[in-house]
C-alpha cells in the first residue's frame, strides 16, 4: 500500500486543482491568454474505467418514503390487514409501540410494457416505469432520520463525513469552471434531517463541498455572487483590474507556489460566475410544453417543479451531481409535515407528498429522456428508510419508521429499465432476496460513473477512507 | 443483510497490511519507530557552522547539506515581524510595533519581540484555536437536532487561560482528562474534561426506545471519546481498533476495549460547578478585610459611647406629660415622620419600592407589589430582635412579612410573618421554615385601617439560639429551639418591611406599618413589654447631636475613622462571590465492568476486560493495577497519568510535532494525529526526539518549546523560490525555506477585523452567536451578518455551531467542529474569492478600513495609501506601486483602493 501523504501535508497540488486547475505556469500570461485559459476545462479527471454515466441527479425523498404505498405491492398484506404481525422476532419500530398490519389504503395497478406495480398516488412516475430500475430489497442502518439520512449520503451515521457528491466530486473535478461540480437544490419548504451536513466534504478539501444554491423564489442562488448594487459597474471592473495586477505581481514573485498563482484564476472564475450563475436559473426562456411537463407553474408542488427543472438546466450546463431533496426534516406548510414522515396518517401525508414530488420527477425523466440526455445521466431516486407495515400503535393509520427492507430506484445510463431487483418478505417487513445495503447502493452509483469504491480513497486520521468503509459490492444484476 | 456487510469483507486495501501484525508479543520490542524511548541525540556536526542559531539549526543543515542544499537567507525585518505576529497571537502587527522592531538596533530585539508576543494574551487565543481544530470543539449537539450548548464556552476559555498561564504541558493533558479526579478539586479541574464530551452527541439516538439501537449510539460516543484522546495525545487511531485488531497501529481490540473501559462513566451533558478554591479566596479575602475593620469599629463605637453619654447626660425625656415609659433604644428605627424613610437611629436607611407609599407617617403595603428596602448594615447581626407596629386591613390574607432581615442575595431570612402557615397566626418566618415553628397561639382578631387598629409584633432571637415571639407585649407562644441562628454579614444583608424575602415574588403584606425596629441584641421579655409600652417612644440621638458632643479632635479622629470604615465596608461589598456556573463538561456513572465486543457488535459481548492502556508500550507500564469494577474516575486518572509520564514515547513527540506543525505549516510527521504504520515517518527523526527530550526536560514548558522554534535560524528563512531547491525538494521537506501559506479562516478574519479598527478584543465569556435561532425540534440557526461590537470579536468567540457555520469561514476551509482536524487545508475557490469581494461582512469591513486610514491620515491621501498598505501587510508600497495607484485614485474612491487591498493574495499569506 502506498499513501499519497503530499496529498495532506500541505495545500497539495490536488487542493490547488480543486479549486482553479494548477494554472501555476500560465498565471504571467493571464492578461493576454485570458480568452485561452478560459476555454480549457480545468480539472477534470479520469474516472478509474470507462464511465456508463457522466453525470447525476439523485432525488432525496425526506422522512422515509413508505415502500408498501409507492412501489412495493404485497397483496399478502391486504389478507393479513388487522392481525398482529408475528415471526419477525422482536418488533422495534421506532416509536416502540406496534400496532396492527395495515394493507395499503392505495390502489395498485401493473404499469408499462414491463408490467411493474406503482400505486395511484404515483400516476405520473407510474408512465415512467420502462424506464426505471426499482430496487426493493433496499436496508438501512439506522432507523432514526438524521443517522438514516446521514448513511443514506454519506455512508456513515455520525457527522463529518464526505458525502457522496463531495467524493464524486474529488473523483472526478469538474466539467466546467464556472459551475461547481455539485449542487444541491433544497426543497424550498426546509432543509433535510442534519442540514447542510448532508452535503459537507468532511475531511476531503472544502472545494468538493456541495454548493446549496438558495431555492427561495427572489434570493440569490449563490450568497455573495451579486456584486453590490451599491459599486457601480465601472468602479468594480476598475478595482478588480487594480487586485489582478497586485496578485499576479505576488504569483510572479512566488513562482514556486502555485496556490498562490491560483488565487488569480480562482479571481477570474468567480466574476464569470456571477455572470453564468443567473443564466442556468433564469427559467424564463423555457417554453410553456416544458414549464408544464414539470409542474412549474402549479402551486400544487410547492416550488419542486421549479428545482427539478432547475436540476436538467445545471446537468446540461456541465454540473456533474444535482442533489435534489423533496421535503425538509421539520416544521409544517398549512398544517402539513413538509415530508414523508407519515406517523399519524400516512394516507394524508403520503396523498399530499406525492402530490408535491409525483410530476416534476416525472417530468423530469421524460425531459432528459427525449434531450437524449437520459443515455449518460444517471436519476437517483432513495430515502432514508421505508415504514412499518404494521400501524402505529393500534387502532393508527399511521406507519413507523422502518429499516429492514424499503424501495429505491435508478434509471438512465447503464441501468435496465422495467426491471426490479431483490424483494420483500410477503408483508414487506424483511428484505427477503438480494438485501441490497447503502453501501452496496454507493458502490453502485460509483462504478456507473466510472469509479471502484475501493479506490477511491483518501487519507484521514490514519484510515484510507471511503464512501463505502470496509463494504460494499456493486450490484451487477441493475446493470445493462 | 450481514452477510454483505460483515467486517471480514476486508478489501484489498486493508489485507495488505495484515502482516504488519503489530501487536507486541511478551518481551518483543515494538517495531513502530514512535513507540521506541525518546532518545536524545547530539545535534549532529555541519559544515557551514555560522548559519545554525541553536541546535534545530544543526538538525536541519545537516539534512540539507546531505542533499547538497543550501538554507535560504533570513527574511527581512518587516516581513518577519508580520509572520511571527501571525504565528503567536494571530494577527498582523500595528505600524508602530513594525516600526519599533525595524528600528531596534539592539541584537536581542528580535528575542525581545518573541518575548512580548508570547506575553500577550492574544497568544493564548491564538494557540487555543489549534487545539481546539484537535478537540473537536462543539457548540452544539450535532445530529437530529442540533442542539445548541449555551455553557460549553467554558472549555474554550480554559484552553486560552492554560496557553496564556503557559501551563505545563503534562498538567494539562491530564485535566484534560481526569482534572475532576484530582485533589484538590478545582473549577478548572472539571471545566478541562470537557475535552471528553465536546464533540458531537446523538441525543434522539441515545434516548430512543430500542434498547439494541440504544447501545449502538452509545458504543459511537465512546469511540468518539477514545478517538479524541488517544489521537490528541498519541497520535494513536486507537478507536479503529474496536472491530478488529488495528491494522496500522500496534492496538488490539482487548485495548481498544481496556481503554474504552477507562472512559464507560462519561456521559455527555452539563454539570454544576462550585469553585471550591475560589469560594476559600473568597473567604479569606472577606476576613481580611473584616480584620482591618474590626478595630476601627470598635474605636468608632468607642467614641459613639463616650458622645452618646455626654449627649444624654443632658437630655430630659420630652412630654413628661405622658405616662408612656421609655423602651429601649433600638440599633435602626423607622417611624415615617413627615415622610422620612430615613433610619432615625442608625444609618440604615431605607427605599421605597413596588409603590410603597407613606401617608400620615405610616408606612402603607397594597399586599401586591409594595415593600420597603433599606441599604445594607454596617456590622454583623446574628441575636436580634425583629419589632413592628402593624395594621392590618384584611385578616384573610398570608405569607407578607411585616419586618425582615434578609441576606443580599435574598435567599436567607428571618421575618415577622403573618398567615403563611396557619391561617391568621403569627410566626417566625426563614429560609425553608429552617427557624420556624408552628406556635399554639390564638388567631389574630384584630383588623382595621387606623393606628388604634395596630398590633405590636416583636420576635427575640435570643442566645442558644432560642427564639420568642410577642404579641402586644406578652409572648405570643411558647419558646422553642430549633435551628441555629443566621448571621447576617456587615455590607450584605438588609431590612425589608412589608415583604417575606426577596426571593420570593409572593409575600407582601397587605397593610401598613406605624414603625419598625431593629435591635442587635435580644431583648428581654421587660424590655419587649416596655417597648410595647412607650409605642416607640426612645431617647434620640442624633449622629448631628453625637459630634457636636465631641471634641474637636475627637471629632476629626471620628470623621477619618468613619471615612475609613466607610471605604472598608465598600471594599467589602465589592468583593465578587463565586457563583456556581453550569458548563458542558459530561456527567458521570460508575459503570459495569467493560466486556469486550465481538466485532464491536452490541449484542456479541464477550470476557469482561479491566481498565488499561496500549499494551505494545512496555514503559510506562500499560496494566493500571486496577480491577474491572475500579471507580471510573480512578480509572481516568490512571490513564492520564500514564499518557502525561515523561518515558512515554508518543506523548511529548506528538506535541512538539503540533507546535512545529503551526509554525513550519507542516510537521516534521506530516500526519500530527496518526503516528502509526499509515501516517507519515518524519522527515528529520533526530530532530523530532531532540525537541521531545527537550520538551519533557523544561518541564513541559510549551512557551519555551516555541521559543526555540522561532529564534531558529531555519524559522527566520525567507520564503523566497529557488530553482535547484525546487527541484530536489518541491515539498519544502527538508526546510530549505519558510513555505508561504494563506491564513487560516479565522486569521482571515480577525485581520481584516483587526486592519479596519472594528475589532472587539474583549476576551473570554459566551460566545457571540451572529444568527437567529429557530427552534422546531431541531434548531435551525439563519445566519446573518451582524454589525455591532459584540459580533466584531475574534473569531475564536464566534459560536461553534455545526449547521450554523459562517460561509465565510466555511469558504476559506475551517472544519466542521465536530471533525479532529489536526490540519488544516487551503483551498483556492471561486466561492472563496465571491464571499471576498462581496460578502456583506467585508463590504462592512473595508469601509471601516478606509475611514480609519483616512482618518488618521488626516485626510492626506499619500499617506493613507501608505499606512493602508502597512495596516494590511506591514510593508509600504513600492513607487511602481504608488503610480498604479495613485491613477486608479484619479478615477475612483478611496474606499475602493482598501477593496483591493483587503482581497490581495499577499494580506491572506504570510510568507
Amino acid at each position: 500500500m502506498s499513501v499519497d501523504l503530499q496529498d495532506n501535508a500541505t495545500p497539495s497540488r490536488r487542493d490547488v486543482l480543486a479549486g482553479a486547475g494548477g494554472l501555476g505556469a500560465v498565471a504571467s500570461g493571464w492578461l493576454l491568454h485570458r480568452d485561452a485559459v478560459a476555454a480549457a476545462p480545468s480539472n477534470t479527471q479520469a474516472p478509474h474505467f470507462p464511465a456508463r454515466a457522466k453525470r447525476i441527479v439523485q432525488i432525496f425523498c425526506c422522512g422515509g418514503v413508505s415502500h408498501l404505498d409507492t412501489f412495493d405491492h404485497k397483496p399478502e398484506l391486504a389478507k393479513l390487514h388487522g392481525k398482529e404481525l408475528t415471526n419477525k422476532g422482536k418488533l422495534d419500530p421506532f416509536f416502540g409501540r406496534p400496532g396492527r398490519l395495515m394493507k395499503s389504503p392505495f390502489a395498485f395497478k401493473r404499469h408499462g410494457r414491463s408490467g411493474q406495480w406503482v400505486s395511484d398516488l404515483l400516476p405520473n412516475l407510474a408512465t415512467c416505469v420502462d424506464d426505471i430500475c426499482f430496487i426493493k430489497s433496499m436496508v438501512a442502518k439506522n432507523n432514526n432520520h438524521t443517522p438514516a439520512t446521514f448513511a443514506a449520503n454519506s455512508g456513515f451515521t455520525m457527522n463529518g463525513f464526505p458525502s457522496m457528491g463531495s467524493w464524486l466530486s474529488y473523483g472526478l473535478g469538474n466539467v466546467v469552471d464556472e459551475l461547481p461540480a455539485f449542487v444541491v437544490l433544497p426543497d424550498p419548504r426546509g432543509l433535510p434531517a442534519g442540514g447542510s451536513i448532508n452535503w459537507t466534504a468532511g475531511f476531503l478539501p472544502a472545494a468538493h463541498q456541495g454548493t446549496a444554491f438558495a431555492t427561495k423564489q427572489g434570493q440569490a442562488p449563490i450568497a455573495a455572487l451579486n456584486t453590490p448594487t451599491s459599486i457601480k459597474p465601472g468602479t468594480r471592473k476598475a478595482s478588480f483590474a487594480l487586485l489582478q495586477r497586485m496578485n499576479l505581481q505576488f504569483a510572479d514573485a512566488h513562482r514556486g507556489d502555485s496556490s498562490i498563482a491560483a488565487r488569480v484564476r480562482a479571481y477570474e472564475l468567480a466574476a464569470r460566475m456571477q455572470l453564468s450563475v443567473p443564466a442556468v436559473v433564469d427559467l424564463s426562456k423555457e417554453s410553456k410544453d416544458t414549464r408544464d411537463l414539470y409542474g412549474v407553474d402549479d402551486p400544487a408542488n410547492e416550488g419542486f417543479g421549479r428545482n427539478c427543472l432547475l436540476a436538467r438546466r445545471l446537468l446540461e450546463r456541465g454540473v456533474r451531481f444535482v442533489q435534489l431533496f423533496n421535503g425538509g426534516a421539520f416544521g409544517k406548510v398549512k398544517g402539513r409535515r413538509i415530508n414523508w414522515d407519515g406517523h399519524e396518517d400516512v394516507i394524508s401525508n403520503h396523498k399530499y407528498q406525492s402530490q408535491v414530488m409525483d410530476r416534476p420527477v416525472a417530468g423530469l425523466l421524460k425531459d432528459l429522456k427525449r434531450r437524449g440526455m437520459l443515455d449518460d445521466t444517471l436519476v437517483v431516486w432513495s430515502t432514508e428508510f421505508g415504514r412499518t407495515p404494521i400501524t402505529q400503535g393500534v387502532g393508527s393509520t399511521g406507519r413507523d419508521h422502518h429499516q429492514h427492507a424499503y424501495t429505491c430506484w435508478l434509471a438512465g445510463a447503464g441501468v435496465k429499465g422495467g426491471h426490479t431487483h431483490g424483494a420483500s418478505d410477503e408483508v414487506g417487513y424483511f428484505a427477503a432476496e438480494s438485501p441490497v445495503t447503502t453501501y452496496d447502493f454507493h458502490a453502485t452509483v460509483l462504478h456507473l460513473l466510472g469509479l471502484d469504491h475501493e479506490r477511491l480513497t483518501y487519507y484521514h486520521n490514519g484510515i484510507m477512507r471511503r464512501l463505502t468503509d470496509v463494504h460494499g459490492h456493486v450490484v451487477g444484476e441493475v446493470l445493462t | 443483510m450481514r452477510a454483505r456487510t460483515s467486517f471480514f469483507a476486508l478489501t484489498a486495501l486493508c489485507a495488505t497490511v495484515l502482516t504488519n501484525a503489530a501487536v507486541r508479543a511478551a518481551g518483543e520490542e515494538p517495531q513502530l519507530w514512535s513507540l521506541q524511548p525518546v532518545r536524545q541525540p547530539e545535534p549532529p556536526a555541519v559544515k557551514d557552522t555560522g548559519w545554525p542559531i541553536n541546535p534545530i539549526d544543526r538538525f536541519v543543515l545537516r539534512r540539507l547539506e546531505s542533499r547538497g542544499l543550501k538554507p535560504s537567507g533570513s527574511a527581512d525585518q518587516t516581513t518577519l515581524i508580520r509572520r511571527l505576529t501571525f504565528d503567536l497571537i494571530g494577527l498582523p502587527p500595528t505600524p508602530a510595533e513594525v516600526d519599533a522592531f525595524v528600528n531596534d538596533k539592539d541584537p536581542r530585539a528580535y528575542d525581545r519581540l518573541v518575548d512580548r508576543l508570547l506575553a500577550s494574551p492574544h497568544y493564548g487565543e491564538r494557540w487555543a484555536r489549534h487545539w481546539l481544530d484537535c478537540a473537536r470543539f462543539s457548540e452544539s449537539q450535532g445530529f437530529e437536532r442540533d442542539k445548541l450548548r449555551p455553557n460549553a464556552w467554558h472549555y474554550r476559555d480554559y484552553v486560552i487561560r492554560a496557553f496564556n498561564e503557559n501551563k505545563p504541558y503534562d498538567r494539562f493533558i491530564i485535566e484534560q482528562i481526569a482534572g475532576d479526579a484530582l485533589t484538590p478539586v478545582t473549577a478548572d479541574g472539571i471545566v478541562a474534561t470537557a475535552l471528553l464530551v465536546c464533540g458531537a452527541y446523538d441525543e434522539v439516538g441515545a434516548g430512543q426506545q430500542s434498547a439494541v439501537m440504544k447501545a449502538r449510539v452509545r458504543e459511537e460516543e465512546l469511540e468518539d471519546i477514545v478517538s479524541v484522546v488517544s489521537q490528541t495525545f498519541l497520535g494513536m487511531t486507537a478507536n479503529c481498533a474496536r472491530c478488529h485488531d488495528h491494522k496500522f497501529a500496534p492496538i488490539s481490540q482487548v485495548d481498544y476495549f481496556r481503554i474504552k473501559s477507562v472512559f464507560e462513566g462519561v456521559r455527555h451533558g452539563e454539570r454544576k460547578i462550585v469553585d471550591a478554591a475560589a469560594s476559600k479566596r473568597h473567604a479569606a479575602t472577606i476576613a481580611k478585610l473584616n480584620a482591618q475593620l474590626k478595630p476601627l469599629q470598635d474605636r468608632l463605637a468607642a467614641l459613639n459611647k463616650t458622645a452618646t453619654q455626654r449627649v444624654l447626660a443632658k437630655q430630659t425625656p420630652d412630654k413628661p406629660e405622658t405616662d408612656r415609659p421609655l423602651g429601649p433604644r433600638p440599633f435602626a428605627h423607622w417611624s415615617f415622620e413627615n415622610g422620612s424613610t430615613r433610619d432615625t437611629v442608625g444609618q440604615v436607611h431605607g427605599e421605597l419600592k413596588g409603590g410603597a407609599k407613606i401617608e400620615s407617617g405610616r408606612l402603607v403595603l397594597n399586599g401586591s407589589s409594595a415593600f420597603f428596602q433599606t441599604s445594607p448594615l454596617s456590622k454583623d447581626i446574628r441575636e436580634k430582635t425583629l419589632e413592628a407596629w402593624v395594621v392590618l386591613p384584611t385578616l384573610n390574607q398570608g405569607g407578607g412579612g411585616a419586618i425582615t432581615l434578609e441576606s443580599g442575595n435574598g435567599v436567607t431570612f428571618d421575618s415577622i410573618v403573618y398567615g403563611e402557615r396557619q391561617p391568621r397566626k403569627w410566626m417566625a418566618g426563614s429560609d425553608f421554615f429552617r427557624r420556624t415553628n408552628d406556635l399554639t397561639a390564638p388567631q389574630e382578631s384584630t383588623q382595621g385601617s387606623q393606628p388604634n387598629d395596630a398590633v405590636h409584633m416583636a420576635i427575640v432571637y435570643g442566645p442558644d439560639n432560642a427564639i420568642t415571639v410577642y404579641r402586644n407585649g406578652q409572648p405570643y407562644a411558647a419558646t422553642y429551639k430549633k435551628h441555629q441562628l443566621q448571621s447576617y454579614k456587615a455590607g450584605d444583608a438588609r431590612v425589608l418591611l412589608g415583604k417575606r424575602h426577596t426571593g420570593s415574588a409572593r409575600s407582601h403584606l397587605n397593610g401598613q406599618i406605624l414603625s419598625a425596629s431593629l435591635y442587635d441584641r435580644p431583648l428581654s421579655a421587660g424590655e419587649v413589654q416596655a417597648s410595647y409600652k412607650s409605642a416607640g417612644r426612645f431617647l434620640h440621638v442624633y449622629p448631628a447631636d453625637l459630634l457636636a458632643a465631641l471634641t474637636p479632635q475627637e471629632q476629626a479622629e471620628h470623621k477619618r475613622l468613619t471615612e475609613r470604615v466607610a471605604k472598608l465596608a465598600q471594599q467589602l461589598q465589592a468583593v465578587p462571590s463565586p457563583q456556581p456556573f453550569t458548563s458542558y463538561t459530561g456527567v458521570r456513572r460508575q459503570p459495569p465492568p467493560t466486556r469486550l465486543l465481538d466485532r464491536g457488535d452490541v449484542t456479541k459481548p464477550r470476557q469482561v476486560v479491566s481498565p488499561g492502556a496500549m499494551s505494545v508500550i512496555g514503559q510506562p507500564t500499560p496494566d493500571f493495577k486496577l480491577k474491572p469494577d475500579a471507580p471510573e474516575a480512578q480509572r481516568r486518572l490512571a490513564l492520564a497519568r500514564w499518557i502525561a509520564h515523561h518515558d512515554n514515547p508518543l506523548t511529548a513527540r506528538v506535541m512538539v510535532n503540533r507546535v512545529w506543525h503551526y509554525h513550519f505549516g507542516r510537521g516534521i510527521v506530516a500526519t500530527p494525529n496518526d503516528f502509526g504504520e499509515s501516517g507519515a515517518k518524519p522527515t528529520h527523526p533526530q530532530l523530532l526526539d531532540w525537541l521531545a527530550a527537550h520538551f519533557v526536560e523544561s518541564g513541559w514548558d510549551v512557551k519555551a518549546l516555541h521559543k526555540l522554534i522561532v529564534t531558529s535560524a531555519a524559522y527566520r528563512q525567507s520564503s523566497d523560490h529557488n530553482d535547484h531547491a525546487m527541484q530536489v525538494d518541491a515539498g519544502n521537506t527538508l526546510v530549505w525555506r519558510f513555505k508561504p501559506r494563506r491564513l487560516e479562516g479565522e486569521a482571515v478574519r480577525d485581520a481584516v477585523l483587526s486592519v479596519s479598527g472594528l475589532l472587539n478584543k474583549q476576551m473570554g465569556g459566551p460566545s457571540f452567536r451572529p444568527f437567529d435561532v429557530v427552534v422546531n425540534n431541531t434548531h435551525f440557526y439563519h445566519v446573518k451578518d451582524k454589525p455591532g461590537p459584540q459580533f466584531d470579536r475574534r473569531t475564536i468567540y464566534r459560536i461553534n455551531v455545526s449547521s450554523g457555520k459562517d460561509p465565510l469561514l466555511d469558504v476559506l476551509d475551517c472544519p466542521d467542529p465536530s471533525v479532529k482536524a489536526p490540519l488544516r487545508r487551503s483551498t483556492t475557490t471561486p466561492r472563496a474569492s465571491l464571499m471576498l469581494m462581496n460578502g456583506p461582512f467585508m463590504q462592512r469591513q473595508f469601509k471601516a478600513f478606509a475611514k480609519r486610514v483616512t482618518d488618521e491620515a488626516n485626510g492626506d491621501q499619500a499617506k493613507a495609501v501608505d499606512l493602508a498598505f502597512r495596516y494590511a501587510i506591514a510593508r509600504r508600497p513600492t513607487d511602481m506601486e504608488r503610480r498604479t495607484i495613485n491613477a486608479f485614485l484619479e478615477r475612483e474612491s478611496f474606499e475602493h483602493l482598501c477593496w483591493v487591498i483587503l482581497n490581495m493574495t499577499e494580506f491572506v499569506y504570510v510568507r
